[in-house]
């Protein structure tokens, strides 16, 4: 993985719009910081080489060097990644009930991982009013309130950055693909720092299509009126085409034609609809109201999964073929668009000293048969 | 005993420029003078002040110039002596009532000294103001060295007493703040009384109500005045040539520039080909004696700093004389052979001296001249537009820049004038995107506050001192207020008139002469007015930018007063707050998470980057014990402890 410093961070990702505010530059010194949403860089820092560089995920990620270290073989560029098994599953009869996007998946498992000492905190995602801020959580009870989807830009990974100051060896995170791509960075010591330690002990990934600015969508919430916090916020399958925003005392639904213009510029290069550098992965199952989609793609993945469906805390089931299908489709279509948007905007595997969002096996490209002229590139 | 009242008729002293101006107000009895502070010009009423018991005279520091010049006005309508000061920004604030002063009159002798700055020294522009004159149509005099600026004052209030006008007294940076040899004449004994009369008829300026019109009326009495300073002005005996009965060319100069001409006509061995006719009066130039020089010379070189002012009215009364003297040719600034703007200087005149006489100039080698350059650029260490050791600005626009930088939104600072004008060097973060005159930060605010219905987003802030605040900053803010403008207005009260030397301002509880005054409440002015008002400590940093992210997330007019004496001022001065001491241990250095923040970013004078062992550390001789430095310090390796000493070790 190559490695820049402060100045290259902020021509090549700031800069460029590519910033998607997940934090993994900040909590660790006094020039980037995340307020509201957005990652600013307060003044210039003229180191050659940085943590903030080294784990921003949309500078210089090599795909390859990530999935090596992960699960010890080359990226592929497979719809799914790299994953032992799908299925379906959702929160058990030993799991508190909580304001959960579908099945509670997610919250069983950080609740349990917590309560069997897997892990010693949790990185989680909050809402402070309008904007999602991370959590760090040490007791199973304090899971359940940080549930649901957040849908927003969250600067979740600065956490994990101040979590390790706090000297705490297994830490669970749960977060969206560009959030574990940057745990990723961080895990594969890109400083080759001696005195780096792994503390993470879990990830949990979230399904994720693509994300709002936060900041723009509080400006278009706040410009309908008064609302001073967000409860939940839901996309409903197809065909609905609308975000419905639930706050303390209303349901705002916007038309999904709205929401577009708020989708950060960087979402459109993100190969990654499945978390794919998580130990479990998990989604909204469509057509199945109450569960979720479960990908276990690491043996210690496994071990949670297992461990929590024996103790009550996990119900899973097997997976339809059509909603497999239809994962597989959606998952890989995002990845043909993000790589063809990659080559367009010229991001990708940048040679003579160039810099590169983003590093991947040419031939993977090429066996996806991507037309880089073709300029019909949507969203959904 | 103040050094101005020492010396009897007759003695020489050294005395600095504006030390002889406020001499020769003693020596011409002013009993009122009221003025705003301002370099070049703050030195004279600081030395008046200081006598203002002794001599009973009334002396004060106003709010702005143009109140300044009110009172003074009010002492020479009421029959005194009187004189108001000011540098070249305070004409302009002061000359809508000097237009209308100059058409209804003085009574007593009221002089106006005003100190321009070429160069722009300690100034943000170097705009003259001798053109002001002209347009109030009063008598403008120039002291050409320092004999002249004391003995001028004199000349002046009797010229104010004859003409019943205010008199125009302007000098430079050079001659207010260098210092020449001076003789002294004696101190008058008789005061006068202070009655206002206006029983008398209304057209009798002397008697009657004092007032501009009517103007077809005072507008003439107004050019009669003028053409009978003129008359004056032919027999000044502060006008003088030197040179020989028929020069070869003839330099006309006033002020400074006076000295700069001895001195290059001297160094280029012309005095046999030279004349130079220093001119102490020059508006409206004394015909007569100008022709009596022009008859006698072909070329005339026009030496004055800034604009070509004398040269242009000299061309115009050249023009006039033309069928009687011939076609002179007046060189100076139009035709370049001397610059438009910066200072003279000896080596300039000499410079176009030698162009015009051919005279060698005896210049240092080229190649020489070549090293000299460089060795200065690259070899003296650079000094930074920086702050003092523990200046709350820095304190403050760090806190502000943080904030706005994280707020995101592309917000700005409007400045105005004061120290924390350096808050535009990239040095002091550049915080202050733009910078105009006193009070102008929150009436630029106030107007960007006002954009929002053409798409403006950024949120914009106001710096402005306290002195500023009084002087000019309260009608911004009233304006801001009134037409819901939003912005936020930050004061940065550091308790006096710090910048040009802690004269005191209608916040603090003291006068110009020392005596107790009442100081108003800038936070309940401000409540007043009507804004939302929060007051911190600059040196708190948390809490001063969690208050500005609260103020950047309400709208309308918003005012926070940050609060912390001036470092150098006399009660602080030498008095630590706390031990500052790194721990080496804990500096991370140029290691990421930190790469100097402290002597790289921070840039306070206190702090020092050692250079052997790659750590900050505290230079216990310049720091000033503010303890800012501990709560920007990420590896917390900055620590405070509070003094126990009190006393700035080895100051």
């Amino acid at each position: 993985m190559q490695v820049f410093g402060p100045n290259e961070l902020a021509a090549d990702v700031l800069n460029k719009d590519l910033c998607i505010g997940c934090g993994a530059c900040t909590q660790m010194c006094p020039y980037l910081k995340s307020y509201k949403g957005k990652t600013s860089m307060l003044f210039s820092c003229t180191r050659q080489q940085g943590r903030c560089h080294a784990y921003c995920p949309k500078a210089e990620v090599d795909l390859d060097e990530l999935s090596n270290f992960l699960f010890g073989k080359a990226y592929e560029g497979s719809p799914l990644g790299s994953y032992e098994k799908v299925m379906i599953s959702k929160a058990g009869p030993k799991m508190i009930s909580g304001n959960f996007q579908a099945g509670g998946t997610v919250s069983a498992l950080m609740t349990r991982a917590l309560q069997k000492g897997q892990i010693d905190a949790a990185v989680l995602t909050d809402w402070k009013g309008l904007f999602p801020i991370p959590k760090l959580v040490t007791r199973p009870e304090d899971v359940v309130p940080c549930a649901s989807s957040k849908y927003l830009t969250s600067p979740t990974v600065s956490m994990l950055n101040k979590a390790q100051e706090l000297n705490y060896k297994r830490l669970g995170i749960v977060g969206t693909p560009c959030q574990l791509t940057a745990v990723a960075k961080i895990r594969t010591n890109p400083l080759k720092r001696e005195d780096f330690k792994d503390t993470v002990g879990l990830t949990v990934g979230l399904f994720c299509t693509w994300t709002l600015d936060a900041r723009n969508l509080v400006k278009y919430l706040s410009a309908r009126g008064d609302v001073e916090k967000i409860k939940k916020l839901d996309i409903p399958p197809p065909p609905s085409e609308i975000l419905i925003v639930t706050t303390a005392d209303d349901e705002i639904k916007i038309p999904l034609s709205e929401i577009r213009p708020m989708i950060p510029h960087s979402c459109s290069i993100c190969p990654d609809m499945t978390a794919e550098w998580a130990d479990v992965s998990v989604g909204v199952l469509e057509g199945r109201p109450g569960w979720n989609t479960l990908i276990i793609r690491t043996e210690k993945g496994a071990k949670l999964i297992a461990d929590a469906e024996k103790s009550g805390f996990l119900i899973t089931d097997r997976m339809p073929k059509e909603s497999f299908e239809h994962l597989l489709t959606a998952a890989g279509n995002k990845k043909v668009r993000a790589f063809r948007q990659a080559l367009k905007e010229g991001c990708i595997n940048n040679a003579d000293n160039g810099h590169a969002a983003l590093r991947v096996n040419p031939a993977v490209i090429k066996g996806m048969r991507i037309e880089p002229e073709e300029d019909h590139v949507g969203h959904t | 005993m103040s050094a101005i009242l020492k010396g009897k008729k007759g003695e020489q002293r050294l005395l600095m420029g504006n030390e002889a101006i406020a001499r020769g107000a003693l020596e011409a009895g002013v009993q009122v003078v009221a003025g705003y502070p301002g370099t070049p010009s703050s030195d004279i009423i600081e030395n008046l002040s200081r006598v203002a018991k002794d001599r009973n005279m009334y002396v004060e520091w106003s709010v702005n110039e143009k109140v300044a010049a009110e009172v003074a006005a009010a002492g020479s309508l009421a029959g005194l002596r009187s004189m108001c000061t000011m540098k070249m920004n305070g004409v302009h604030v002061a000359s809508d009532f000097l237009l209308h002063l100059a058409l209804s009159g003085t009574r007593g002798g009221m002089v106006l000294v005003a100190c321009d700055d070429p160069n722009a020294h300690s100034s943000q522009h170097e705009g003259e103001m001798r053109h002001f004159a002209q347009m109030l149509e009063i008598p403008l005099l120039e002291p050409g060295n320092f004999q002249d600026a004391k003995d001028l004052i004199k000349w002046a209030y009797e010229l104010s007493e004859e003409l019943r006008s205010i008199i125009f007294i302007r000098s430079t940076t050079r001659l207010s703040h260098a210092s020449g040899q001076v003789i002294l004449n004696e101190l008058p004994q008789t005061e006068r009384k202070a009655v206002f009369s206006y029983n008398g008829f209304i057209l009798d300026q002397m008697t009657g109500s004092v007032i501009t019109l009517p103007i077809f009326f005072k507008h003439p009495q107004l050019q009669e005045k003028i053409k009978k300073a003129e008359q004056r002005f032919e027999s000044c005996p502060f006008n003088s040539y030197t040179g020989p009965e028929n020069p070869e060319v003839l330099i006309l100069t006033s002020s400074a520039c006076n000295l700069y001409s001895i001195e290059a006509v001297h160094l280029l061995g012309l005095q046999s080909r030279v004349g130079i006719l220093k001119l102490a009066t020059t508006w409206p130039l004394p015909k007569g004696l100008i022709r009596k020089h022009l008859q006698k010379v072909g070329l005339v070189l026009v030496v004055e700093e800034v604009l070509p002012f004398l040269e242009e009215n000299l061309k115009v009364l050249a023009y006039e004389m033309a069928s009687e003297i011939g076609i002179k040719r007046i060189l100076g600034k139009r035709d370049g052979i001397l610059p438009g703007f910066g200072e003279m200087s000896p080596s300039l005149v000499a410079g176009a001296l030698a162009k015009i006489t051919g005279a060698k100039l005896d210049q240092r080698p080229e190649e020489y001249e070549k090293k000299v350059a460089e060795r200065v650029f690259f070899g003296a260490p650079a000094r930074d537009w920086t702050f003092c050791p523990g200046c709350p600005h820095r304190a403050t626009l760090w806190s502000i820049e943080n904030v706005l930088q994280m707020d995101h939104r592309q917000g700005f600072v409007c400045g105005d004038v004061g120290c924390y004008t350096m808050g535009l060097s990239p040095i002091n973060f550049g915080t202050l995107k733009t910078a105009h005159a006193m009070g102008s930060g929150t009436g630029l605010a106030g107007g960007f506050g006002k954009l929002e219905q053409f798409g403006m987003e950024q949120p914009v802030f106001s710096v402005c001192g306290d002195s500023t605040f009084f002087h000019s900053g309260i009608p911004a803010l009233a304006n801001a207020v009134h037409h819901g403008a939003n912005m936020i207005m930050v004061i940065l009260d550091n308790s006096g008139t710090a910048m040009t030397g802690f004269q005191p301002h209608p916040g603090i509880e003291k006068n110009a002469m020392g005596d107790i005054a009442k100081a108003i409440d800038i936070a309940k002015v401000c409540e007043a007015i009507g804004a939302k008002v929060r007051i911190s400590d600059p040196f708190e940093v948390e809490k001063t930018q969690e208050i500005l992210f609260q103020l950047l997330e309400e709208k309308g007019t918003r005012v926070l007063i940050l609060k912390q004496v001036c470092a150098l001022s006399p009660e602080k001065k030498g008095v630590k707050k706390f031990e500052m001491i790194v721990d080496a241990k804990r500096c991370l250095g140029e290691e990421c998470g930190c790469n100097r923040l402290c002597t790289r970013i921070f840039h306070c004078p206190g702090l020092v980057w050692d250079k052997e062992t790659k750590k900050a550390r505290i230079d216990p001789i310049l720091c000033a014990g503010c303890g800012v430095c501990a709560s920007i310090c990420p590896a917390k390796a900055i620590q405070k402890t509070p003094a126990t000493s009190g006393k700035k070790e080895a100051a």
